[in-house]
Parts: C-alpha cells; structure tokens; sequence
C-alpha cells in the first residue's frame, strides 16, 4: 500500500508541475462550488454529460432545460409529466439502473440522482459506488436535498428528517442552475412552484385534515409498506390539506407494519404507489385497487366504505419538481370541491 | 407409556400456541372476544382481524408446521444423515427457483399460483438429486452431497434472476425470508389435501424408516423394499415441503432440530420421532410467529427470522450439550 500511495504522489507531483498552470488557470475562472448533502461539488464550467438516474431526476434534468445534456437517463418509475415527454423520447434510457462500471463507459461528467441509494456502500444491488469513489475519478454527483443521508455511502435508512422538505427542493434547483449555468430557467421553474402551491394552500386553508396513508402494493397481503414520516409524500399531504396518518414512523421512508396496525389507524385515504415502470399510469394500480376492495379484512376502512382507495403513482411522491403538480393532484382527491 | 404421556403434553402445548396465536397480536384480543368472533360473525373490526388474519395465519401455521416437522424427520430417517432437512436435498432451493420463475416469467402472483410451481420445483430438484446422488449406487452420504451442489446451482440461479428484476421481485424477497402473512382462507383449504395425504405418508412409513436405519443389506434381509421406502419418502417430502414452501416461503431450521430434539427426548424409534415432529413443529412455529408480531409493533418480524434467531443458538446448545443422538 505505502509503495502504491509514493509512486501515485510521484505521478500527481510530476502531472502537477507538467500542467500545474493551465489548469489552475482555468479553475480560477470557472470553477463553481456548490455544498449537497454536506459534500462540496465543484465544476470547472457547466457539466456537459449528465447522467440522470431515477425519475426525479429525469424530470429535473428536462425542467431545467439540459436535455440535451443527457448522456443518460435510468429508471423510470412512470410515465414522465407531459411537458418533459418529447425530450424523454429522445434521451438514452436503461430499463434498469447501470452497473457502476456501465455507468462510467457512458463517460458522465455528472450523475444527478432521485434517491440516495445509488450513492450506498451496501443495501443497494446496483450501486454506482459512494460520492466519493466517483469524485475521485472525476465524476460529480448530486442527491437529492430532501433526502439527504447522514453520511456519504448511507442509504435510505439513514435520511436527515430536517432535510425533507419542499424548500430543499428549491435549493436544489438554485444549486443545480448555477453549476449548470441555467439560473434563469430555475428561478422561473421555482416561481412557478412556489405559486401553484399557495393557490392551492389558499384554497384548502379552513378544509379539514384528512389521514392518508400511501401503500406499495406488491406486498400487500404479507404485512403493509407505508410510507413514514421521512418520506416526501409526507409534506406532499400536507401541502395538499391533509395528513400522513404514518408520519410519527420516522425510522426509514418505507416502513413496514403489520395489517392490523394498518387497521388500527383507519385512514381516511388510501392511496396505491404504483411502480416502476416507464410506461407506469395511475390507472396501471387498479388490479390492486380493486384487491384492496375486496379483502374482507378491510371491509371496514373508512377509506374502503366510502371508495376512498386511489389508484396513484410512486413518482408522486418523490422529491422533485412534481412537487407542485403533486400537490394539486393530492388535493383534487381530498378536496373536490375545493380544487378543481 | 412414558413416551405417550410426552405427546400429550405436547399437542397441550400446540394447543397453547393456537389460541395464543389467535389472541396476541398489534393489540390483545381475549379469549371470549375471541370465541365470539368465530362464533358468531358481527362484522366488527375485531371479527374481520380474528376471522381474515388470525385464523388462516394460525391454521397456516399449523399446516406449515406440520409439514416441515415430518419431512425433516423423515429426510433424516431415510438419508441417515442427521443434517438433512428439505434444504438439503435441494427440495427449498428447487421451490424458490420456480416461485421465481412464476413470478419473473409467467408473472403469477398469487399463492394460488405459487403452490404448484413450488411443488414442481420441489418434485423436479429432488428427482433431479436422487438421479444424480444414484449414480454407482446410492449411499446418503452421496444423496446429500448431490443435494448440497444442486442446491447451490439452483440458489445461484434464484439470486441471479432477482438480482436482475429488482421491481417485479420485490415480492419474492418478502416471501424467501418465510412469512405466515401472506396465507389466507383460500391458501388455507387449498393446502390442507395436499399436508393431509403427506402426513398419512409420513406416518406410514416409520416402521420401515426403522428397519432402513439397521443399513441397506439387513433392511432388504428383513424384507424391506428399499427402493419402494425411498420413493414414498422422496414423495411425502415433496408434497411436505412443496406446499409448505408455497405457504410460507422457506422457512429455516424447524425441519433440521425439531426432530433432533424429538429424538433426544424419544430415542431412535422413527414411529415416535415422526409424531412428536408433527407436534412440536406446529407449536414451536405458532410461538415464533407470535413472538415476531408482539416484539417490534407496529412492523411485524417475518417467522423466517424469528425461527432463525431462536433455532440457531437453540440447535448449537443441543449438539454441544451432548453427542447428537446418531441414527
């Protein structure tokens, strides 16, 4: 090892003095540093091959207005919003996430990533590796900000509860238009955020606070994943006028409990998180719907009595310029008359 | 006499587990309240999760442990090997990798679905090893060495598959833990044919499973049909484990130590061992599975762990309390 860190000190030396210069030259000019997540990253002018992986992501990358920029993009969840569905159509898109070595022969100078779990040491079977391991080979990275790990290789059972948040949101999009260049096109996309979801703020102000509970339903019938408190759709519900009736389960964004803790809570809406698939519709749930329906264990939900089980998406729910579209989607369901 | 005062402190306890596993859970329901939701059906919050969860869990339970208490006992008895359990003549392994093909390929995703392709899986895997293991002659140690590489292959493949298709697989990742969760009415009834006719086969064939343990040579001078014993095990212990993999997902170390341990209290007498298997099985399972729905409320821990924190320590205070009870 000792041998291996002199001769890689001998080589940095060597490139340094050969090249020292220019390069400096050229950092001083443009160089951009930008803290994620507590990690500094740091562009020498606007990133040009952007990987983007998981649907936040996507969609992130095409509303700031660097599709062209894509080299990449992994994972979708669901079908993208309609405004971003043309430049998707002709982005490079891999069904399921890039090994790490894939990833780097697609020569990324940038992975923005949806969720953490790409950046974990362990727990994720398609890691890209750690931040770190990919700065040191020159690759930038940025998470989420809603969902910040506590640590760098830390996966979702490790996210900063502070972190979750529409106003991290907006720090990312801030961020992320100054190191791409782009700070014009993120100071409207966040105006136009920000303003769809006062107005629906407005609307539900003195509307009553329903509970909603958001399942995965591939498990169902073998205990229940809900999402937690940590999970975005948890400020989502509450922009919308409503309230997760599992936020105080706060030790990871998808928690599992039992049917009869599920039954307990009585929520008075249940939403089905369908996934992941690029071709995923709200309506795509409906098999699971109508399965929750008919369980008679469930036959006396508040949510089952009054048709309160919604066929939805997992990309609702996940951090990110959905934010706004999510918000009026949640309240049109739990105010009707309220939002249009 | 002293043995079948033993079986029925036993099923005592089976019985204990049972109405244990009805009223504990994410909130204790009594025994009265209990009663009268089987009774008398009102329809209310405590009769749907008596009637919809607890009582096809327990009866799963039940089915699952008995299924898994008798093919280990009759594995060990007809490999003479006291490590076998349906794990290790690759009868689990053949049943995940088929779950996993009916769930990646055919996209079934119902248990409904899932019972059959297990106990194909189960049936193929074990033909598949005992052709192998038969190869100049069977011997156990030749069966379970056949066993331990094919289960390897076929755990290979299954992991392979999964690791391929995170999303459609989330569901095989639940079940290959081992959870009674999953069972429902349906389930229930489907499998109770299947664990019956297993039984009665398990149960039949202690005198011979006897007669095998004397070795080959002095059980065919007794007049046992050696070939036709092996195949009536390799059967119940397919239609056993099958539908207990299919119900339950493969659950660990009940079919290894609960006849360890019914052969220490017992002795080697396989008409013993089989019912004290099919007893203490069930109840040690039912246990279990409470223990992993009261421990870490509000989540539930799947059996499969339970059974694994439990026998593991369990299994290797038995065998360095004394030599295990050889057969």
């Amino acid at each position: 090892m000792a041998v291996v860190r002199v001769v890689a000190a001998v080589l940095s030396l060597s490139l340094l003095a050969g090249c020292g210069p220019a390069a400096e030259a050229g950092s001083r000019a443009d160089a951009i540093t930008v803290k994620n997540c507590g990690i500094d990253v740091t562009v020498n002018g606007p990133p040009k091959r952007v990987f983007a992986a998981y649907q936040p992501a996507i969609e992130m990358a095409h509303a700031l207005g660097i599709s062209d920029r894509l080299v990449g993009t992994a994972y979708l969840d669901a079908r993208v919003l309609p405004e971003y569905a043309a430049a998707q159509a002709k982005a490079k898109y891999f069904k399921n996430l890039p090994s790490r070595e894939e990833l780097l022969s697609q020569n990324p100078d940038f992975v923005l990533s949806g969720f953490n779990d790409v950046f974990s040491a362990g727990g994720s079977d398609s890691s890209f590796g750690s931040r770190k391991s990919l700065a040191d080979l020159g690759v930038r990275t940025w998470i989420f900000s809603p969902l910040c790990p506590t640590a760098d290789g830390k996966g979702d059972e490790a996210i900063d509860p502070a972190t979750v948040s529409m106003d991290n949101v907006y720090a990312d999009l801030r961020d992320l238009g100054r190191l791409f260049g782009v700070e014009d096109r993120a100071e409207s996309v966040i105006a136009d955020q920000q303003r769809r979801i006062a107005a629906v703020g407005n609307a539900v102000k003195n509307a009553p606070r329903p509970t909603v509970a958001i399942i995965r339903p591939a498990l169902e019938g073998g205990g229940l994943t809900v999402s937690g408190g940590p999970d975005f759709g948890t400020v989502l519900i509450r922009q919308a006028g409503g309230v997760n009736a599992f936020a105080d389960l706060t030790s990871k964004r998808n928690v599992k409990i039992s049917v009869e803790e599920f039954i307990k809570r009585d929520p008075d809406y249940v939403l089905i998180s369908g996934c992941c698939d690029a071709a995923m519709t709200a309506a795509s749930s409906q098999p699971d719907v109508d399965k929750l329906l008919a369980n008679p264990a469930y036959a006396n939900l508040k949510a089952v009595r009054n048709r309160h089980v919604i066929p939805w998406l997992f990309a609702n729910h996940s951090a990110g310029v959905r934010g706004a579209y999510t918000t009026e989607n949640l309240a049109h369901i739990l105010h009707p008359d309220l939002v249009k | 006499m002293k043995k079948a005062g033993g079986l029925a402190l036993c099923v005592a306890v089976l019985g204990v587990a049972v109405v244990l596993s009805l009223c504990a859970g994410n909130r204790w329901i009594g025994i009265g309240e209990v009663y009268r939701a089987l009774t008398e059906f009102g329809g209310s919050d405590t009769d749907r999760v008596i009637r919809y969860l607890r009582l096809p869990r327990t009866l799963a339970g039940v089915l699952v442990g008995i299924a898994l208490g008798l093919s280990g006992g009759v594995m060990q008895g007809v490999t003479r090997n006291p490590l076998a359990d349906p794990g290790i003549l690759g009868v689990n392994a053949g049943a995940a990798v088929a779950v996993v093909a009916a769930i990646g390929l055919f996209g079934v995703h119902s248990l409904n679905g899932y019972v059959w392709f297990a106990m194909g899986g189960a049936l193929v895997a074990t033909v598949v090893v005992y052709l192998v293991g038969a190869v100049g002659g069977t011997t156990p140690v030749k069966l379970a060495l056949a066993g331990a590489a094919i289960s390897a292959l076929l755990g290979s493949i299954t992991s392979a598959v999964t690791l391929l298709d995170l999303s459609t697989l989330n569901e095989y990742r639940f079940w290959v833990v081992g959870s009674l969760s999953l069972a429902d009415q349906g389930i229930v009834a489907q499998a109770v044919p299947f664990v019956a006719v297993g039984t009665f086969l398990a149960l039949m064939l202690g005198r011979s499973l006897n007669q095998l343990a004397l070795g080959e040579d002095l059980a065919r001078a007794l007049g046992t049909r050696v070939m036709l014993v092996r195949s009536l095990a390799g059967l119940a212990v397919v239609v056993l484990a099958g539908t207990a993999t299919a119900i339950a997902g493969p659950i660990g170390f009940l079919g290894l130590a609960v006849p360890h341990v019914a052969r220490t209290i017992v002795g080697p007498d396989q008409r013993w061992i089989l019912p004290w298997s099919m007893v203490l099985s069930p109840a040690v399972l039912l246990l279990a599975d409470v223990v992993g729905r009261v421990a870490a409320r509000p989540a539930e821990l799947q059996v499969g762990i339970v059974t694994a924190l439990v026998g593991a320590p369990l299994f290797i205070a038995l065998v360095r309390r004394r030599r295990m009870a050889s057969l």
